[in-house]
């Protein structure tokens, strides 16, 4: 089995991927009446219009409430480049680099499972190494590539969920090199794994837009309190809020 | 052969608002909503790099230009539109007027007036613009720069409620309601 597979993302995931998103609608309370189902939607080239919904975010008010005064700051969008969370930020006299993660990850892995095959098919001695630790030095050399201290806040969204661990890891990493100090990291973790795939944009001041997307990568892990204290021991604070959906939104501040 | 005819009816949207048919949007640092007139653009494109044709080096002019082939090197239409097609692939630093991106770009673009990122459209590099906008879809991997006048402070709003959110206690665990 691939490992692209392994991670529920190759071509023999797809049906797992379908068995899955029955169930999100299910747990969302709001089935498709008459659409495409959401099965074809995994993967077809024209996705049907996403479901939007709006979530008070206090997460969001207080990351804001951090940069307040910073002037022309700089911030790391990880997220896909939303017009609506680029101009809130725009407007506020940020610059901003935007560098969807989570797509780049799933591209990332197809290459790899395209050079894999190719090797094999080759019946060469290939010399790519796969392991996982491997795989996420190759990942990360090929992306979040800035200077060191070029951000001073950083939109992580939920992305840490997605990734496989030591990716999740290492990344942190990275990112504490490229956030100034005094810095701030907005993340959202799951507490349970999420059965569904959402993505998040500004809307204002306190609020996230939710799109349901189809799934670009399934959830990995859930990281409990602990762990998330351990992936960001080196910054000074962490606030968090839970919300009712079960998602919990945490400030990092380096 | 050339199949200008093909290429033309790829460059006009075959329904004039397709481009407002996504969620309306504030371009960033401009008016509301997109404008009507960015659409047809292309429709007054008097020349085309149709799909199939390849091009190394440097493009330059004044007139309009869609490119639906290949190009590498450097595109550079100092009062002209520049509209990357749905096939389009430029591996090229873009100066233009205006750029639609609705195919790939590897590269800085700097758009004067506006550039608009289709949904199809999917850039890395840098933009450089007054107004900027960007469908649901479109990937960028880059910095934008957006050159308008003194930027807005709209932090006042978020610091109160923040401040608000933050009297819950000393380690604000709030209820943030759920999208229900």
């Amino acid at each position: 089995m691939s490992f692209l597979n392994k991670l529920g993302i190759g071509l023999g995931a797809a049906a797992g991927t379908g068995r899955e998103t029955p169930r999100t609608i299910a747990a969302v309370g709001r089935p498709r009446p008459n659409g495409p189902s959401p099965i074809a939607a995994v993967g077809a080239t024209r996705a049907p219009e996403p479901r939007e919904s709006n979530r008070v975010s206090n997460g969001l008010k207080e990351f804001l409430w951090n940069l307040e005064g910073l002037g022309r700051g700089t911030l790391l969008d990880l997220g896909p480049a939303w017009q609506t969370t680029l101009s809130f930020f725009i407007e506020r006299g940020f610059r901003v680099s935007s560098e969807d993660i989570l797509r780049a990850w799933k591209e990332f892995l197809q290459e790899e499972e395209g050079k894999l095959r190719e090797a094999t098919g080759r019946a060469a001695q290939h010399n790519l190494d796969v392991t996982p630790a491997a795989r996420a030095a190759r990942f990360l050399e090929a992306n979040l590539q800035y200077p060191s201290s070029s951000f001073d806040a950083i939109l992580l969204w939920d992305l840490l969920d997605y990734l496989e661990p030591l990716v999740a890891r290492q990344m942190v990493a990275n990112l504490t090199e490229l956030l100034r100090p005094g810095g701030v990291v907005f993340a959202m973790f799951h507490s349970k794994k999420a059965e569904g795939f959402q993505r998040y944009r500004v809307a204002d001041s306190s609020t996230l837009q939710v799109i349901s997307s189809p799934v670009l990568c399934p959830a990995q892990r859930v990281y409990q309190n602990r762990e998330i204290q351990d992936l960001f021991s080196r910054y000074r604070t962490v606030k968090s809020f839970v919300g009712r959906d079960q998602l919990r939104e945490s400030l990092f501040i380096k | 052969m050339w199949k200008k005819e093909d290429v033309k009816s790829q460059a006009v949207p075959e329904n004039p608002s397709a481009i407002s048919t996504s969620p309306a949007l504030p371009a960033i640092g401009g008016s509301p909503t997109r404008e009507p007139s960015s659409a047809p653009v292309s429709s007054k494109a008097s020349a085309c790099i149709s799909q199939g044709i390849r091009i190394k080096g440097e493009v330059t002019g004044s007139e309009d230009l869609f490119v639906d082939g290949h190009v590498e090197g450097k595109l550079n239409l100092s009062n002209g539109s520049l509209t990357v097609g749905p096939n389009g692939e430029v591996k090229a630093d873009i100066f233009a007027r205006e750029v639609i991106v609705r195919g790939r770009v590897d590269g800085k673009i700097v758009g004067r007036e506006k550039i608009q990122l289709w949904s199809t459209g999917n850039v890395a590099g840098d933009l450089q613009t007054e107004r900027l906008s960007i469908e649901d879809g479109a990937v960028l991997r880059g910095r934008v720069e957006i050159e308008t006048g003194k930027p807005l402070d709209k932090f006042s709003e978020a610091r109160g409620a923040a401040a608000g959110a933050s009297r819950s206690g000393p380690v604000p665990v709030s209820s943030g309601s759920a999208a229900d």
